[in-house]
């Protein structure tokens, strides 16, 4: 269990971590997701002393500095490409090993465990990242910790190996460990965790499990085919619903249930071809969360090109209004 | 605490750069002994202490010896590799107590440089037997003192490494002070000294360190030729402190940044 409360860390006036309070259940995954530079390297390199900055972040009750032979605890791995470049795979954890009295067998073990037994006496200088992502796995392994905290461990992995990565994280998570996982890509998230923390610009989005980050961040829609697609849309419009008519023909219902949708076909005696609810992604429910908290926004290009190319002396200062990106509160 | 030094142990032995730096310094030291031993074999005072000294100590009356200039890349490799590689943060996740973990890098570092030298100055001494015919008397003035000046000079060059990389967190940075500031820096100030209208420097000179720290291994009184003033040095232990002073202040600024900075 991790618990952290007031979170916070400034550079000069830039607040890149602003008051995050939540906790880390074990036997659950739990993701850590915000868009680049929302500020989730920073929260980790806070939680685990790195940074100085406000807040406190205890491990089972306990703060990192007061925790002897921490390795043991929690396994920690920050950045991919944290070894020397010549000093062999299987002497970079010989030497964290020696740090924290834990017996050099377990760090062979830890490199069968990851896949990397046949490259253990080779250095790490020409690793792939994927192989770079293995070795940091292990290392934090190394003691086998109760508690797991892992910066972005899937940058760099194949598909296989993003698989192989889900399932050593949900095994770890079911043996009662606390696992807490950073990623940018929501693909990576709906594949791994159970739980979310969700930041933008340092600040807390959301907080709970995956489904009701989904519900909370994303209206349902339902899917209706009908041959009578016209009158029916004026029908769902007097009922208060959204609707879109697709391109081809069918027609995208937002504000109604599905039986509401049924129920008011049967009384009007509309045909229906397909009536289907839409699961909304968590790629919708991150977008819709974290649109207004970008770090950097990219404009629209058509937008930034037009006025300064077409007619250079139009309005020269038309966009200085909203140059505050994204403008989140 | 016995953690961290198992942990720094395990660190300088697995690195390739330890073990090439020790040997290119107990070799380069060795070859300076085997040209002024053979140089001097017919000499009246083969067996003088200037003589003696200069092959145990690969030409310390009069350059900086290689032995203390490569421990000092091991000592500014022992932290400026951390950060130029990224390793402090897994480091800081084993060791957290940041003071803990720069004592026992010190401690390894200088623990190195005693061997690295001791080593340095058996090899030097074998070299010398075979044309010295016999062996020398080490115990008297003033190679007593300086073969002992000797190993302390060289662990100070190692910390002060370690300093200098602990303060910049920078390979490049720390090479360069260590290098440009002896040969460079502290040679044109004496240099000018030498100027009569730049004479207010003459006092100066005593101080600046690595001048200083010369004197710990000096055989005898420093010559800078017959024109050159009284620069008035002070005794051999003195001017070492004035050097360990310097390594200490660098140390210490560094120390504090290292507990006050982000990892």
């Amino acid at each position: 269990m991790i618990t952290s409360q007031g979170l916070r860390k400034r550079y000069g006036d830039k607040v890149a971590v602003d008051d995050l309070s939540f906790e880390v259940r074990p036997g659950v995954v739990t993701g850590f997701l915000g868009p680049n530079g929302a500020g989730k390297s920073t929260t980790m390199r806070l939680m685990l002393d790195l940074d100085h900055g406000r807040g406190e972040t205890r491990f089972d009750g306990k703060r990192f500095r007061d925790i002897r032979d921490p390795m043991r605890e929690i396994g920690a791995v920050l950045e991919a490409k944290a070894f020397h470049p010549t000093r062999k795979a299987r002497n970079h954890l010989r030497m964290l090993a020696a740090a924290n009295r834990i017996p050099t067998p377990r760090v062979d073990e830890v490199l069968d465990l990851v896949g990397l037994a046949e490259v253990k006496k080779k250095k790490p200088k020409g690793f792939s990242m994927g192989m770079a992502q293995r070795l940091g796995l292990a290392q934090a392994m190394l003691g086998d910790p109760k508690t797991l905290i892992l910066d972005e461990p899937a940058n760099g992995l194949d598909p296989h190996g993003i698989h192989w990565l889900r399932d050593v994280l949900k095994s770890l998570a079911g043996q009662g460990r606390t696992v807490f996982v950073s990623s940018h890509l929501l693909a990576e998230m709906a594949l791994m965790a159970d739980e979310l923390v969700v930041i933008g610009r340092g600040r807390m989005i959301d907080y709970g499990s995956v489904d009701s980050f989904v519900r909370k961040f994303t209206q349902a829609t339902v899917l209706v085919r009908t041959p009578s697609a016209d009158t029916f849309a004026e029908t769902l419009r007097r009922e208060g619903a959204d609707v879109e008519s697709q391109p081809d023909g069918a027609l995208m219902v937002a504000g109604a249930e599905t039986s509401a949708i049924g129920e008011l076909a049967h009384r009007d005696d509309v045909v229906l071809h397909e009536l289907a609810p839409q699961s909304a992604s968590l790629e919708q429910a991150f977008m819709s969360a974290t649109g207004e908290s970008e770090e950097f926004v990219a404009h629209d290009v058509a937008e930034v090109l037009s006025p300064s190319t077409t007619s250079p002396a139009a309005t020269p200062d038309v966009r200085t209004g909203d140059d505050a990106p994204g403008g989140a509160a | 605490m016995t953690d961290a030094l198992r942990f720094e142990w395990v660190r300088i032995r697995t690195l390739r750069s330890t073990y090439w730096l020790i040997g290119l310094a107990i070799v380069l030291s060795a070859a300076v002994a085997l040209i002024i031993a053979i140089a001097t074999r017919d000499d009246a005072d083969a067996l003088g202490a200037v003589t003696v000294g200069n092959i145990l100590t690969g030409g310390g009356s009069f350059a900086i010896p290689f032995v203390p200039i490569f421990v000092a890349i091991i000592g500014v490799f022992s932290i400026g590799h951390e950060y130029r590689h990224g390793t402090i943060q897994p480091t800081l996740m084993a060791i957290p107590q940041r003071s803990r973990l720069l004592i026992a890098k010190i401690l390894v570092v200088a623990a190195t440089a005693v061997l690295a030298v001791a080593l340095s100055i058996a090899v030097n001494y074998l070299i010398g037997l075979l044309f010295w015919g016999e062996a020398p008397s080490l115990t008297e003035d003033p190679l007593n003192q300086a073969l002992p000046g000797y190993v302390v000079y060289t662990v100070l060059y190692a910390v002060l490494g370690f300093a200098l990389a602990l303060l910049f967190r920078s390979l490049p940075a720390a090479l360069v002070i260590l290098l440009v500031f002896p040969l460079i820096v502290e040679g044109l100030i004496t240099g000018l000294s030498n100027i009569p209208a730049l004479d207010w420097l003459v006092p100066v000179v005593k101080f600046l360190p690595f001048t200083a720290g010369g004197l710990l291994l000096a055989m005898e009184e420093p010559d800078f030729g017959p024109e050159a003033p009284d620069y008035d040095f002070l005794s051999r232990w003195t001017s070492g402190g004035i050097f360990a002073l310097f390594a200490a202040i660098i140390l210490a600024v560094g120390w504090w940044l290292f507990q006050k900075r982000d990892a």
